[in-house]
């Protein structure tokens, strides 16, 4: 039982990860509409930054990790400019959109690891505090992840929902062509997202690094993850986003305590394709009229 | 010479797989990332059905066609009714439930240790073992391969399928199933993949699944965007352009810790440059919706 409540306990702090996972590629997917691999680089950049910057440069933790997801926001916003947006202005289709952004993912991880090697990076050294609450275990970075994961989630949930500039960016995801008719600024909402998105991605990729280290193949990983939550918890809903990730997290860790973390793939493909098959527009999507689609 | 022989015999393997899945990709006009798992399959039941079943190597080769071609049934059916990123994202999650399971089932498939020691091809009482018999063999079975599909690539089924790709409302209004049509298309590209697994299992004589992940399923894909999706030339210019590339890469003199990203690096540099410039690849028809 104690077994029991502590992997939950674990799920629900890697539930604030997924979810803020989930947030930086639902911004892209919903608001563009087309499937973001490049995400997984973004990733990555991050915490490598912050890598250059603590660890080889010497510069203060915190500085560098202001610093370190500032380069992140740039560097997505960088893609968008040279790739995307060229390709979206000869109106790509999303299925050059997925290559192009692959292609991106593939370039971005091995120039990093060309640069950094492809082994895995340490961030911080020593050994974490812990705490024990009753039987149950937490260390500090622990309560690091879900304070700054939850507020993070949280709190951009409360900017968004009374903010004209966001339902801006929501309407872009159902009729690109008419934001730009009602003088809505399309460039900026596209620099925009491409930014948070980074920075959601950055934040998960440090409170990840921090705790077990960054090597370059982890991006992918974590754009999966991403990908799942948003496509399982539903596409069209914020809180299908964080429900998705909620769900994955806490179903993630049942599967470890009733199998073995081996299987973690397998679960969390399964739910994705049998909920694609049974509820294609997500959990916590409300169903759309046929003619709404 | 040994060396040219080697690259002669992997661009057979890979064109078979190419060619397989320029079925789906290039005639079905559906981005599918798992073509490495019945590649694995294929390679994993070759394996089993002659080591733990004696099977000798042609009988082993059909009953694997035949295995693939029901798991590529079992991952189509539920697979083939997405388009689009749909189809992208649930291909990408058989690929990683094939390889966790190709992974974690030691009893099966010894995991991550490998199955080393696989017995090399005997046909007729002739055992293939040097390279140049192998070379042979490979594209005796390309040729074969390539024959058929160039077959169905202008049969009626594949211009059916061409019709789907480029308007699937109104060639399901003219009577052609896409339910149907692409399942076949799907199965068929699987079946074309097992020959090619079995052929490199034997080939290598060790396979783990570390051969057969999502990456290989990006390479592959990559292959035919490179080359040129729905023709019969595409997946020949790709595949020679992405084996020979790396080759010409270690003829440069770089070091090997270097050269394996760098190679990486180019794949995705050309990705990137072929959307810009050449949507439908070196010697394309088709672009990529």
């Amino acid at each position: 039982m104690t077994l029991l409540l502590q992997l939950i306990l674990n799920g629900i702090v890697n539930a604030a990860i997924y979810s803020l996972l989930a947030v930086g590629f639902g911004l892209v997917y919903r608001s563009l509409r087309f499937f973001y691999i490049a995400f997984g680089a973004v990733y990555i950049v991050a915490s490598y930054a912050v890598f250059a910057l603590a660890n080889m440069a010497g510069l203060p933790l915190l500085v560098s990790i202001i610093l370190g997801l500032l380069i992140g926001a740039i560097s997505g916003v960088v893609m968008d400019k040279s790739v995307y947006l060229p390709l979206e202005k000869r109106s790509a289709s999303t299925g050059v959109l997925f290559i192009a952004s692959l292609g991106i993912y593939i370039l971005v991880v091995n120039l990093v690891a060309l640069f950094f090697g492809n082994e895995v990076k340490i961030l911080s050294m020593g050994i974490e505090p812990s705490f024990s609450i009753g039987t149950l275990v937490v260390t500090r970075m622990q309560v690091v992840q879900f304070f700054v994961g939850w507020i993070v989630v949280i709190g951009f949930w409360f900017i968004i929902r009374k903010n004209n500039l966001m339902k801006g960016i929501w309407a872009m995801g159902e009729t690109p062509d008419l934001v730009v008719v009602l003088g809505l600024p399309y460039k900026f909402m596209r620099m925009l997202v491409f930014a948070l998105s980074s920075v959601f991605a950055g934040i998960a990729s440090l409170l990840t690094a921090l705790d077990v280290g960054i090597d370059p193949h982890v991006g992918m990983h974590a754009l999966l993850t991403g990908a799942v939550a948003v496509l399982v918890g539903g596409v069209d809903v914020y809180r299908g986003w964080i429900g998705g990730a909620v769900l994955l997290a806490v179903l993630q860790s049942i599967a470890v305590w009733q199998f073995s973390a081996r299987w973690n793939d397998l679960i969390t493909f399964g739910i994705l394709i049998i909920t694609l098959l049974f509820r294609p527009q997500g959990l916590f999507s409300p169903k759309r009229r046929r003619e709404e689609r | 010479m040994n060396y040219i022989l080697h690259l002669l015999i992997m661009i057979g393997i890979y064109m078979i797989l190419s060619y397989g899945l320029n079925l789906v990709v290039g005639f079905g006009g559906l981005l599918s990332l798992c073509h490495a798992v019945f590649y694995g399959i294929g390679a994993y039941a070759c394996t089993l059905l002659m080591m733990k079943c004696g099977l000798p190597f042609l009988p082993a080769i059909l009953l694997t066609i035949l295995i693939t071609g029901i798991c590529a049934l079992i991952v189509g059916f539920p697979a083939l009714r997405f388009r689009g990123d749909s189809f992208v994202i649930v291909t990408l999650g058989f690929q990683m439930i094939v390889f966790t399971v190709l992974y974690n089932w030691v009893d099966l498939t010894r995991g991550p240790y490998g199955i080393p020691g696989i017995p090399r091809p005997v046909i007729a009482g002739y055992e293939f073992t040097t390279l140049p018999e192998y070379l042979i063999i490979v594209w005796t079975f390309l040729i074969l391969i390539a024959v058929v599909l160039f077959i169905i690539y202008k049969s009626p089924f594949g211009l059916a399928l061409k019709a789907l790709r480029d308007n699937e409302m109104a060639a399901e209004g003219l009577g052609k199933s896409p339910v149907h049509l692409f399942l076949y298309a799907f199965v068929i590209s699987g079946m074309t993949a097992s020959v090619a697994g079995g052929l490199y299992a034997t080939y290598v004589t060790y396979i783990d699944p570390t051969s057969f992940t999502l990456d290989e399923s990006i390479f592959l894909l990559t292959v035919l965007l490179v080359g040129g999706t729905g023709n019969r030339i595409g997946p020949f210019v790709g595949t020679v352009f992405m084996i020979l590339l790396p080759e010409a890469l270690r003829f440069l003199g770089m070091p090997d810790a270097v050269a394996a990203n760098a190679r990486q690096m180019i794949y995705g540099l050309t990705l990137i440059l072929l959307m810009f410039f050449r949507p439908q690849g070196i010697a394309g028809k088709y672009m990529v919706r």
